[in-house]
This record gives structure tokens, sequence and C-alpha cells, in this order.
């Protein structure tokens, strides 16, 4: 079989692209279609998912577009909408709350979801280097993401409680004073990002696992026999090959990241002040709390451009990443 | 007695041998079934809505005990209280509405009223009188739909189903021990904390100044109100000119802000009323002012390291003026959305519900009444019930602090001013005005008629 | 790529750092569970002995209106249905659309209207979705929160599987073309053994991110459909989180993602790809 090592940068985000840079069998594209019952399965494979998109997605998030066009007032159990053009928008912009948000949301997202992504790669590559105690690692390194978000946030709530929490009952046996985690503002984000962290890391790291070890091993062997380091063969054989899945993975991860709200709602609730107010949180507040739906539905728009945007960036910076190789 | 109805002395004979049945038990009273009680209208199954709660045990072992005297079927859907508005809120916006009684909080009442969500119980059964010993809550349970105010003047819409305000909780071991009597004024209560206070092991008194839904702010409003300071000039009569930044109002913030530096936790401002409870179930609070539903952890000895060392006092207030606490309370409405037979139903339950002997009933099972007789029965002079009598004292002085639905909006702006200022980033002054100018922001945004004070 | 086979400085090393971070991420876990068997005033006074009782889960299981087995039962049938359809319809899309020669603007939009369907908050999601089920009677039902949590987690499983689907070599499934294999048993024979360990690390994320989902399954079930998120929620309530409880309600439930993640584990392993390569 083929051992160029595949070009990677052919699998762009989202798919662009479908072909692999390989050379490529007489068909042209790169399907195995070619039956006379084909169009049959194209569409039995395809419309399942199809369907269930169409009935349940469309309509909510055409539904939310409109309403953010609007103000929605209830008076004797009906309610009354309101066109008010842009003025929603125009409010965001206002919005103090919003402002600290979305700074907030920006730092998490970059080093949640950076910490996430290299501890869980990091834990996956040197997971499948060991045979002994390989079950026994996996199993632990994944049961964060068991437990449910709102135990998550419980717990360490009160692991990091300043008079009773095992983190400062700890650091006062190494003679540390113990420290406001959760309360002062210097730490308090911090804290929520280790508890993400945390949390999500299981999630990078069992998909890096399941790609490392789809990995074509003979790739490996090839690159043994050239007397290839381990950080060559890190970064000429590894990463290059997982870039799909890394892609994926941070895709996710951001989208997820801003969206983020169970560490917040039961750790910090937004303060102390505004320093641990993100997003998501201010949404929820002013859609859910405040009953502000117009405006609420307004700013899940904006959070889902900017989310669009920043996918995007990282899209391209990728891909300028990965051309000259 | 059973405020006299329609179906008058049948009811009084039905009661009479029900006083004699509770005191041979209450396992007599589920012996015998529904077949005395005829008098209560058989009427259609319905569905309470309520979110679980220290309290909820004792709603749910009230309702079995309605149901046992009745035969009215009544089903309860229990959910976690991050959510029950949204629930509440999706059930009586659809067409038909899952739930008959919304047992509503004090933080959305207003909204369920003003959007017409509720129905008036008057309109349902003219003939339904709210029993005159039942506390009114600072008139939160009506509603006048024109001039949009609670005020007796306007229709019922609705029965306390838990009169939950905060209370002082103290060391009653510990004043014994310094010879100190129950705080009154704010005076004496700062005095005794800062004899009582002794970092890092026990603090004079802790108090919330944590950012959330209700929390600093509920810690503030005993303070406010009980300075004769408030948020508006006068809500009876619609009037919302905002008076938070007067000198009751600095008063009573730098009071506030001079317990927690000098007598309080270090970390007050990442305090909440969980925490603050956690601080005196483990010791470490002399003082602390906390909702009156907390009392029962206190007692416990899984939960608490102060078994029975806990007593409690009405919030203090300033002197020449009385107690003030801020209402967090739990009300019974009727969705308009379900059908008229459901309706009156849930009306045969809050006509029970509210008669004195189910209220004592319900304090037996662990509940807090909310009908003043319950609270003169011979159990409020024991041991286990010590939070009585005071809360009986503060009650008719409970101060409803919003009668409007965007109070959210309001209340995140003192959420956030408070626990800067608790933070020590803002002095009180300024952090009153500031407040204050937002909240009139809001206010005039959504068309109320307001004005300002000059700032501080 | 195992490094550990013999007692190399390399594999100390190795073992010595896996454990560390082993360390980190299990003690709290560790000691959820541990707190499950606690009363709430050692918990909250942070005693490290205690000696154990079980009341937690008493209070839990058996009082007159404990419906946490019914909450765990929901949940098992929410998330294995759920999970089931969800991988099912993503595998299949995911392969028609690198495979089958659809037009890329086809497959260029369903992606990214998935990725922006993601990006939706759950609580708006949730309201609407009430909304809609209403009047068909399917609010508080499990057929209801089924089809919630498999559109839910569609987007993650259509992108992840493409990922994997992709992985499989082009050579091999027109070899089995040429060779006369219908679509089913090419998918079935060829495809399927190839993604197994994507498929297996996508079936235990989406099984547990459906177990653990609160927002929608609060929206729309009531008391007799309620899952186990919902059931733990309970114990954060207004002015006190019944910790002890909580950890006993949180014990209990990662058993079952804790069995399918052991049971599952099997199929992430290499080499199931090199024969079929070869």
């Amino acid at each position: 079989m083929s051992s160029a090592a595949p070009d990677a940068s052919a699998q762009t985000l989202p798919a662009a692209n479908l072909r692999r840079a390989r050379p490529k069998p007489a068909g042209g594209a790169d399907v195995s279609s070619g039956g006379p019952d084909d169009w049959l399965w194209r569409w039995v494979t395809f419309s399942p998912a199809l369907l269930m998109m169409l009935l349940l997605s469309v309509l909510p998030l055409v539904n939310l577009f409109l309403t953010s066009f609007y103000n929605v007032t209830w008076t004797g159990g009906q309610p009354t909408w309101t066109p008010v053009g842009v003025d929603n928008y125009n409010e965001l912009v206002h919005d103090e709350l919003l402002r600290a948000g979305l700074f907030n949301t920006l730092v998490f997202a970059i080093f949640a979801v950076g910490g996430q992504m290299l501890f869980g790669f990091v834990l996956a590559l040197l997971c499948c280097r060991v045979t002994r105690g390989r079950i026994l690692y996996r199993t632990i390194f994944i049961l964060p993401i068991l437990v449910p978000g709102i135990v998550v946030g419980a717990i360490w709530k009160l692991l990091l409680n300043f008079d009773f929490g095992l983190v400062n009952q700890l650091i006062g046996l190494i003679g540390f004073e113990p420290m406001n985690w959760l309360g002062a503002k210097a730490t308090a984000l911090a804290s929520v990002i280790f508890v993400d962290v945390w949390h999500w890391t299981p999630f990078c790291f069992l998909l890096f696992l399941a790609g490392l070890e789809s990995l074509p091993q003979d790739v490996y062997e090839a690159g043994k026999i050239d007397g290839a380091t381990i950080w060559q063969e890190l970064r000429y054989i590894t990463l290059p090959m997982m870039l799909p899945t890394i892609m994926v993975t941070f895709a996710f991860r951001l989208v997820t990241a801003f969206k983020v709200f169970d560490e917040v709602y039961l750790l910090t609730g937004g303060g102390p002040g505004t320093s641990t107010e993100v997003l998501s949180f201010t949404l929820y507040q002013r859609f859910f709390r405040q009953d502000r739906t117009g405006y609420g539905a307004s700013m899940s728009m904006f959070i889902i451009f900017l989310v669009c945007i920043l996918l995007v960036m990282a899209l391209s910076a990728r891909k300028r990443v990965s051309a000259p190789a | 007695m059973r405020e006299s109805s329609i179906t008058g002395r049948v009811t009084r004979s039905g009661i009479s041998r029900r006083r004699v049945l509770a005191g041979a038990g209450a396992a007599a009273i589920g012996a015998l079934g529904n077949v005395r009680f005829a008098a209560a209208a058989k009427v259609a199954p319905i569905t309470i809505v309520i979110n679980q709660s220290p309290w909820f045990e004792s709603f749910r072992k009230t309702v079995e005990l309605y149901e046992k005297e009745t035969g009215n079927k009544v089903e309860l859907d229990v959910n976690p209280f991050a959510g029950s508005l949204e629930k509440q809120r999706n059930s009586v916006r659809a067409a038909k509405g899952q739930y008959d009684l919304l047992i509503m909080n004090g933080g959305w009442f207003a909204e369920m009223y003003f959007g017409g969500f509720v129905e008036a119980i008057s309109d349902i059964d003219p003939s339904f009188k709210l029993d005159p010993d039942v506390y009114t809550l600072g008139d939160t349970v009506f509603f006048d739909p024109v001039k949009k105010v609670m005020t007796p003047q306007g229709k019922l819409m609705s029965v306390p189903i838990g009169p939950l305000i905060p209370l002082l909780y103290y060391r009653g071991d510990l004043y014994k021990e310094a010879g100190l009597k129950a705080p009154e004024t704010f005076a004496e209560l700062e005095a005794n904390a800062r004899k009582l206070h002794k970092p890092p092991g026990r603090y004079g008194i802790v108090q919330r100044g944590a950012r959330g839904p209700a929390t600093v702010s509920f810690d503030f409003y005993p303070y406010l109100y009980g300075n004769g300071g408030g948020i508006f000039k006068n809500q009876a009569a619609a009037d919302y000119t905002v008076t938070l930044n007067n000198e009751a109002g600095r008063t009573a913030l730098e009071y506030y802000l001079r317990l927690a530096k000098e007598v309080g936790h270090p970390q007050t401002a990442s305090l909440d009323q969980a925490d603050v409870i956690q601080n005196m179930l483990t010791g470490k609070a002399a003082h602390i002012s906390a909702v009156i539903a907390a009392w029962s952890p206190m007692d416990d000895p899984d939960k608490s390291a102060v078994v029975d060392k806990v007593e409690f006092a009405p919030t203090p207030h300033a002197a020449g003026l009385t107690t003030a606490s801020g209402l967090g309370h739990w009300l019974g409405g009727i969705a308009r959305n379900i059908p008229d037979d459901r309706k009156r139903g849930a009306v045969e339950f809050l006509r029970w519900f509210q008669t004195k002997d189910a209220q004592i009933a319900s304090a037996k099972l662990g509940g807090i009444p909310v009908n003043a007789a319950a609270y003169r029965d011979p159990i409020s002079q024991e041991r286990k019930f010590r939070w009585m009598k005071p809360l009986a004292d503060s009650l008719p002085h409970a101060v409803n602090v919003y009668q409007f639905p965007e109070a959210s909006e309001v209340i995140a702006i003192l959420e956030l001013g408070l626990n800067q200022a608790v933070a020590g980033n803002t002095a009180a002054a300024p952090a009153l005005n500031s407040m204050a100018d937002q909240i009139h922001g809001v206010m005039a945004k959504y068309g109320y008629a307001t004005g300002k004070l000059p700032p501080l | 790529m195992r490094d550990d086979s013999k007692l190399t400085l390399q594999a100390v090393v190795l073992h010595a750092i896996l454990i560390a971070a082993a360390v980190i991420v299990v003690v709290p876990v560790l000691w959820v569970m541990t707190a499950a068997f606690r009363t709430q005033i050692s918990l909250l006074t942070g005693a490290f002995w205690f000696t154990p009782v079980l009341k937690s889960f008493y209070d839990l299981l058996f009082t007159k209106t404990s419906e946490f087995l019914v909450n765990y039962r929901n949940s098992l049938v929410v998330g294995i249905a759920s999970t089931a359809i969800c991988l099912v319809t993503a595998t299949l899309a995911a392969w028609s659309l690198h495979r089958m020669a659809w037009p890329k603007w086809v497959i260029h939009i369903f992606l990214g209207w998935a990725m922006v369907f993601h990006m939706f908050p759950s609580l708006a999601l949730a309201s609407a979705w009430y909304t809609m089920m209403r009047p068909v009677g399917l609010d508080n039902t499990l057929t209801g929160v089924v089809l919630a949590h498999a559109v839910l987690n569609l987007p993650m499983a259509l992108w992840l599987m493409g990922v994997f689907v992709r992985d499989v070599p082009v050579e091999l499934e027109e070899a089995a073309r040429i060779d006369g294999a219908t679509t089913p048993t090419l998918l079935w024979r060829i495809v399927l053994p190839i993604i197994a360990p994507g498929l297996a690390a996508t079936g235990i994320l989406t099984f547990v991110f459906s177990w653990n989902e609160f927002a929608v399954a609060l929206t729309l079930t009531s008391k007799q459909t309620a899952t186990v998120p919902v059931a733990i929620a309970k114990f954060a309530q207004e002015y006190e989180i019944l910790y002890t409880q909580m950890a006993a309600a949180a014990a209990l439930s990662i058993l079952p993602a804790l069995v399918l993640l052991i049971i599952g584990q099997r199929y992430i392993v290499a080499g199931l790809t090199q024969g079929a390569v070869k």
C-alpha cells in the first residue's frame, strides 16, 4: 500500500476539499461509487441525518434569528411581538456585562481549549507508548468527563473553598497561605479555567487516542528505518497525519468553550465583580432570568457570528501553517 | 375555624370531629379516609409544580394529609430550583398548560401577574375569602391588573405557601457565656459581633457578599429597610422614584461594609447563602442573617456542629424603627391556561391549605406556616420550634421589595454594585449613586414613573 | 510504538509522568465518591478521616419520594437509544457525504449548518423544542428526549465520523467494488472494522453527553420521564447544596458510562487497521 506520507493539508475544515493529495485512482474523485444502485444508496445513507436536521434544527434557528428583530412582551397570557429593527443589536454594544463577558470568554477559550488540547494530546501520546497499565491509565484519564457538569461545579466549589477546601489544606501542608481561589479577582478566572481543563481534557484525550491508534503503522516503521528521532517522528509523521482529528477536536472544543455555563454558574456566578462573567452566562441572565427574548436572541446571534469568525480565522491560520509543508 | 363559606354548618361539624381525631393522632385521620368530609367538594385531580427544597418534604406530607382528608388527588411535579422558572414559563405560555397550581418564587411572581398567566382566585370562585389570619406578605397576594400595583384593593391572585424571610441566627451558647441579650438595634448587633469576633476560628458575623441571582442584595435589604431607606419611593402608588442613595441608604451600606471589614469574614465578597449557612453549621460564625427555611439543618447532627446552640431573632433595625426583612417567599397561583374543573380543584386545595388546622399540621410536619393562628399554637413554645416566635414577630413587617416584572434587571444592578463595594473596589456613596443612576435608567426604559435623587 | 517493554530510563520517566497526571485527574473523582459515604458536616469541615455511613444512598434510593431508580432507567433508555440513532445516522451520512459523489455545495452547507447548529445555546433550543413538541404530544415522553439528544449530538458525530471515515483508504473500497460488493456489504465488511476505534470513541462521547445533558432533559421531561441530571440538580437547592446526596447520585451516575468505557476501550487499539490495509 502507499507509504508516502499523505499530505494532510488537503483535509481542511469545513470539508472544503475531499481529496487526499495522493496518487489518484483512475476514477478521479475520492469516491468509491460506480455501481448501478448508487443513487439509491446515496440517498438512503444520507436522508436520515438530513431529515433529522431539517425537522429539528432549522425551525428553532430561523425562529431565533427572526426574534432578534422584535421585542416580546406578554399580557393576558398572550404574547405581543413589537418589531424593533436593529435596536436589539445596537443595545448589545452598550451592554456592560457583554463587554466584560467578551474579554473573559476569549481568555477562557484560548487558555482552556489550549490547555485541554495540549494535555490531551501529550497524555494520548504517552498512553500509546505503554503496555503496562494501559487500561487503567486510559480509564483514569477519561473519568472526569463522565461526571455530570453540575457535580463538577459543586465539588470543585468545595475543593476550592477558602476555609475547608482540600486544595487549601494541601497547600497548607507545604506551608503556603490559604488562597481565596474563587473569590479573588486575580485567581477566579484561572480557577474556572483550571476546572474546565480538568473536566474536558478527557474529551481531547479520547479523540486523540482513537486517532493515534488508527494511524497506519507502516509509516512509522519506514520512519524508524530512516533513523527518525522522537521529535522528528512527532513533527513530520504524527502531527500531519493527526491534523484532521486535531482540527475537528479543536473546532468542537472552541464552540463548546463559548457555551460553558455550568461551571461558571456554580463556581462563581460571574463574580467577583465581572471577572468570571462569560458570554453564555450573560446570555443566560439577559435571555432567561430577565426574560428579554428579543434582546437575548440578538445576543445569541452575535455569539454564533463571533464563533464562526474565530473558526474561519483558525482555519486560514492552519492553511498557512501547513501550506509550506 | 374554617372561614365561613357557602357550605356553612356541615363544615363546622366536620371540623370539630376532626379536632377530636387530631388529638387522637394523625394515624386516625388517615384511617377514617374521606367518608366524613363530604363538605370538601370532590374535584378534578390537580398537578402542582414546585421545587425541591428543605421545606418540600413538609409540603409533600401536608398534601398527603389533604388527599387523605378530602379524597381529592394531587400530583406533585418537583423540579430543581435552577430551572423551575423556565418550566413554569413554558407551561403557562403554551396553549394548554401542564401545571395547575404554580408555586411561584418571590423572584418571578410579578412576571406571572403582569403577564396575565395567573387567574385571580376571586374570578374562579367569588366566594373564596382569604383566612384573616393568613399573612398577606407585603400584599403580594393581591394585584390590580389595571393600575398594575399590589394593594388589597386589587384582586386576590394567590395564597401564600411559604413565608420565607431572613432572620438573625445567633449562637445562644456564646451569648449565655458572655452574658449578652438578643440584639434589637443595629448598634447592639455590632457590639455583640465585636465581642464574639475571634478570627480565624470564629467571625463576629458572616454576611453574603457574592454576586448572584439574589445574593448580596438580599442580605442587604434588612439593613436598608431597617434604617428607613428603600429602593423606590412608594411602589403601592406606582411611584418608582429611586431613593436608594438617600441618607438612610448611605448609613445602611456603610454599616454593612463596616461589619464585613471589621467583624466579618475576610472573603465576604465571595460568600453566597450556602456558604454563610455553612459557616454557621461548622461553628465559624457567631451571627448570620439567613432565610428561615435553613432552620432545619441547624439541629441535625449529621449536618451541624452546633446542634441546639443556635437561637433566632428578627433582623435588627435602627433605633425607633421596626425590623424589615425582605421577602423571598413562595406563593401559590392558579394557571390561566387550564380547564375550568382543574382551576376549581386548585381553589379547593388552597381553601383547605390556608386553614389553621392544615397550617398547624404542616408545622408539625416541619413546614413554615402561613397562618398566624399556627404561631399562637402551643407548639411554638417547644424548643424545636423556637424560631416561630421571632418569625411571627417579623412577618407583619416584611417588605416586598419589587412589585414589577423587570425587577431582575434592577436586582442584577444591585448585585454587581454591592458586590464591588463589599470587595472594596468602591466606597459606599459612589456605589449607591452609581446603582441609583442605573436603576433609574432601567425604570425609565420601561416607562415607569420614576425620578432621581441628587447624588450623595 | 510501545516503549516500556524494558525497564529503561525512558520507561520509568514515562510512567512517572503518567502516574503524576493520573493522580491529579483521579483525586477529585475519588473525593466525590468518598463524599457519598460521609455525613454532610464531616464534608463541610474538610475532615480527612471519617466513619462511612450509607445514609445518603438510603435517602437517594429508598425514601418515599425517591425517583432516582426511575430516573436512572430513563437515562439508560435515552442514552442508549439516542446514541444508537445518532451513531448510525451520523456514520452513514458522513460516509455518504465523503464517498458517494455528492456535489461540494451539499457537503459544505450540510456540515457547515451542523457546526452552526452546534453553537446554539441549549436553553434556547430547549424552549423552542418544547413549543414544537407539545402540540404533538411529544413533551414529557422519552421519545421526545431521545430525538432531541440524537439531534443535539449529531453535529459532533457527523464531523468526527467524517474524519474517521476518510481514514479508510479509497483503494480498499474500490477494490471491494471491483470484486462486486454491494454498498451494505462494503460498509459492513470493509469500512466498519477500520472505523471501529473512531466509532467507539464517538459512541462513548455521545453516550456521556446524552447521559449528562441537563437543559433539554429538564424542559422536555416531567416526573416520570426525568433523567439523572435533573435528579442531581435537585440537590443544588436555593440555600444549600446537599453535597453528600449529590455525591451518592454522582457515584451511581458514572457507572454505566464507566462500563461502556471499559468495554469500548477494547476497540480503540492499533492493529485493527493494519490487517485490513495489507
